[in-house]
């Protein structure tokens, strides 16, 4: 149609008009970071309803519903069993080594869930995110209440595993510290899950790596393995006593079945990394608040 | 373009204020001669980088517009005439690619769009997106009831909301959001996806909502619509402001544009389009005081 490809004529006139802008905001504009921080406690209960309201519904379409919950990590407890501890006996010489396993194994999971859900948080309520204006660190905080929440049945069931299955542990009052260790735990989780959520908003397919380098760091933690064997390689030891989860899986290991009081070492990195990664992810995420609308 | 001599003082504080918002998307294309023709002036180096086959649309282009109190804004156009971007701008869920927009308080927008979150029941979507606005607790509960009354959901609200038709999915969302009483109100389209019991109510609540609202933004197809609740329209296409005035006079103006184009007279139509825009009286916005002019 030649109709279509004419040009607009100018407009008649352009009439400055003076506005008293006093009183407008822009709209949608990013708070400051600390006016941010008091906006997400303003929106406390929207993260915990959010939180317990997804809980129930994680798993409804299962047949076995919660049981899932549960399940999942005890077989892929009997499966790395099978495979690392009695067709590659990578665990000889690890003193209780079904304990060892299944603590790496409930723990590493924990974190791989909690930084997983959340890093796909934002990109997966696009919908809720189009619709209201809310700060939307709220959604991660949310996913990682939940994930903490659902984790409660599981951590008792991984003590329970301890204490039942041979050789049998006795219960200490060093138990009581594997709270802290996984509230650090879960800090770092929501750190980290902050940092991603807004990369894989923006990039996409950073989505598909994440699974690949959940892998490599759960290789990287001695879950199945004792770090001992690279007792040779000092570099090796030193990196792995950097990794914030290894130090976790360490901490709760040494209070659980060695009754070992775990070292000042272990805590410090953790609380650096647990903190350090809060604080970075939340500038970040921050500063990408006002991208996640975005189509 | 001619500049106008004299500077009009807007009085009082307006409720929103468009400053030269411009949208432009880049979209994925299956045309390729004219990803060939966009690619031309590219270096290589971004040609390696950027998505193949994308191409930039611009969506909404320059444009300012300044709403005061009491002002009921309609926004008329064919399809793809940038409407929704400009809805979807003033309401702050994406940011404009130059320009901004002011408001004297957060617009809703009372859309209309598919579930908010499947798994969860019609109830939880509720208070999820009650809270999600700002309410407390107790607020949600004493608004719950009218809610679903407006949503006429009835039993249905205990039930996953993925299980819901897109009518039922799209009143909930309307009752959702026109439970808080906005200063500033932004009304999709599409309001007309319900039965014919359900627009009634929505009728009536919308009614309600204008009266207690500063102002009040409405796309709407249906020009009826328009020309009974608004005070001014807004004629846009394909990304250019056309028109801006009285309800009865832009309303009609399009009207002769758009049956010109059915009858498939382009070449009137195009002349009441330019002519249209010949006659339009565009605003530049001066911010009075020291105001937040600086792009953040």
């Amino acid at each position: 149609m030649p109709a279509e490809k004419a040009v607009l004529p100018e407009p008649a006139l352009v009439q400055p008009l003076a506005v008293d802008m006093r009183r407008l905001t822009r709209v949608g504009a990013r708070p400051g970071f600390l006016e941010y921080l008091v906006q997400l406690w303003d929106f406390r209960e929207f993260i915990f309803y959010d939180a317990r309201a997804r809980v129930q519904s994680g798993t409804r379409r299962d047949r076995l519903g919660s049981a899932w919950l549960l399940l999942n990590p005890i077989f892929s407890g009997l499966t790395y069993y099978f495979m690392f501890g009695l067709l590659l006996q990578t665990g000889r010489g690890i003193e209780n080594y079904v304990g060892y396993l299944v603590i790496g194994i409930f723990i590493f999971q924990a974190s791989a869930g909690a930084i997983t859900s959340g890093a796909k948080s934002i990109e997966g309520n696009k919908a809720v995110v189009q619709a209201f204006n809310f700060p939307r660190a709220t959604l991660l905080i949310g996913v990682n209440i939940r994930e903490m929440l659902a984790n409660v049945p599981l951590i008792l069931a991984m003590l329970l595993i301890v204490t039942i299955v041979p050789p049998v542990e006795k219960i200490t009052w060093l138990w009581l510290l594997i709270v802290p260790a996984l509230v650090l735990q879960g800090i770092f989780n929501l750190g980290l899950g902050l940092i991603l959520a807004r990369i894989i908003a923006r990039v996409h397919d950073a989505k598909h790596l994440l699974p690949f380098a959940m892998r490599a760091w759960m290789y990287g933690s001695a879950i199945f393995y004792s770090y001992e064997r690279f007792v040779s390689h000092p570099e090796i030891v030193a990196a792995m006593k950097l990794n914030p989860l290894f130090n976790v899986i360490d901490i709760i290991r040494n209070c659980v079945l060695y009754a070992q009081p775990p070292t000042w070492q272990s805590w410090a990195t953790l609380a650096v990394w647990a903190l350090g990664a809060l604080l970075v992810g939340m500038v970040f995420f921050w500063q990408g608040e006002e991208s996640y609308g975005r189509g | 373009m001619v500049a106008a001599e004299q500077v009009l003082d807007v009085e009082g504080h307006p409720c929103v204020v468009v400053d030269r918002a411009a949208m432009e998307y880049r979209v994925v294309t299956s045309d390729a001669t004219a990803v060939a023709e966009e690619r031309k002036e590219i270096s290589l180096l971004s040609r390696l980088t950027r998505r193949p086959n994308t191409v930039t649309v611009q969506a909404l282009h320059e444009l300012s517009l300044v709403v005061e109190r009491g002002e009921s804004v309609g926004i008329i156009g064919r399809n793809g005439s940038g409407k929704s971007t400009l809805m979807k701008l003033i309401c702050g869920q994406v940011r404009p690619s130059s320009g901004a927009i002011f408001a004297s308080s957060t617009p809703i927008m009372l859309g209309v769009n598919a579930a908010l979150v499947g798994d969860l029941s019609g109830q939880q979507n509720v208070v999820l997106g009650c809270l999600a606005m700002g309410m407390s607790r107790r607020e949600v509960a004493a608004k719950f009831t009218g809610i679903v009354e407006l949503s006429g959901l009835r039993d249905s609200i205990y039930l996953p909301m993925k299980s819901y038709s897109s009518g039922m999915a799209s009143r909930l969302r309307f009752a959702i959001a026109a439970s808080i009483d906005p200063e500033i109100l932004l009304v999709d389209e599409a309001l007309n996806t319900g039965d014919a019991q359900f627009n009634e109510r929505s009728k009536r609540r919308m009614d309600q909502l204008r009266e207690q609202a500063g102002c009040v933004f409405i796309v709407s197809h249906s020009l009826d619509t328009i020309t009974s609740m608004c005070s001014r329209v807004v004629w846009l296409d394909k990304g250019h402001m056309i028109m801006d005035g009285e309800p009865s006079e832009t309303v009609k103006a399009y009207q002769d544009f758009t049956s010109n184009l059915a009858k498939g007279n382009g070449i009137t139509a195009a002349r009441i389009l330019d002519e249209a825009r010949a006659n339009l009286h565009m605003t530049e916005v001066l911010g009075r005081s020291k105001m937040r002019r600086s792009r953040a």
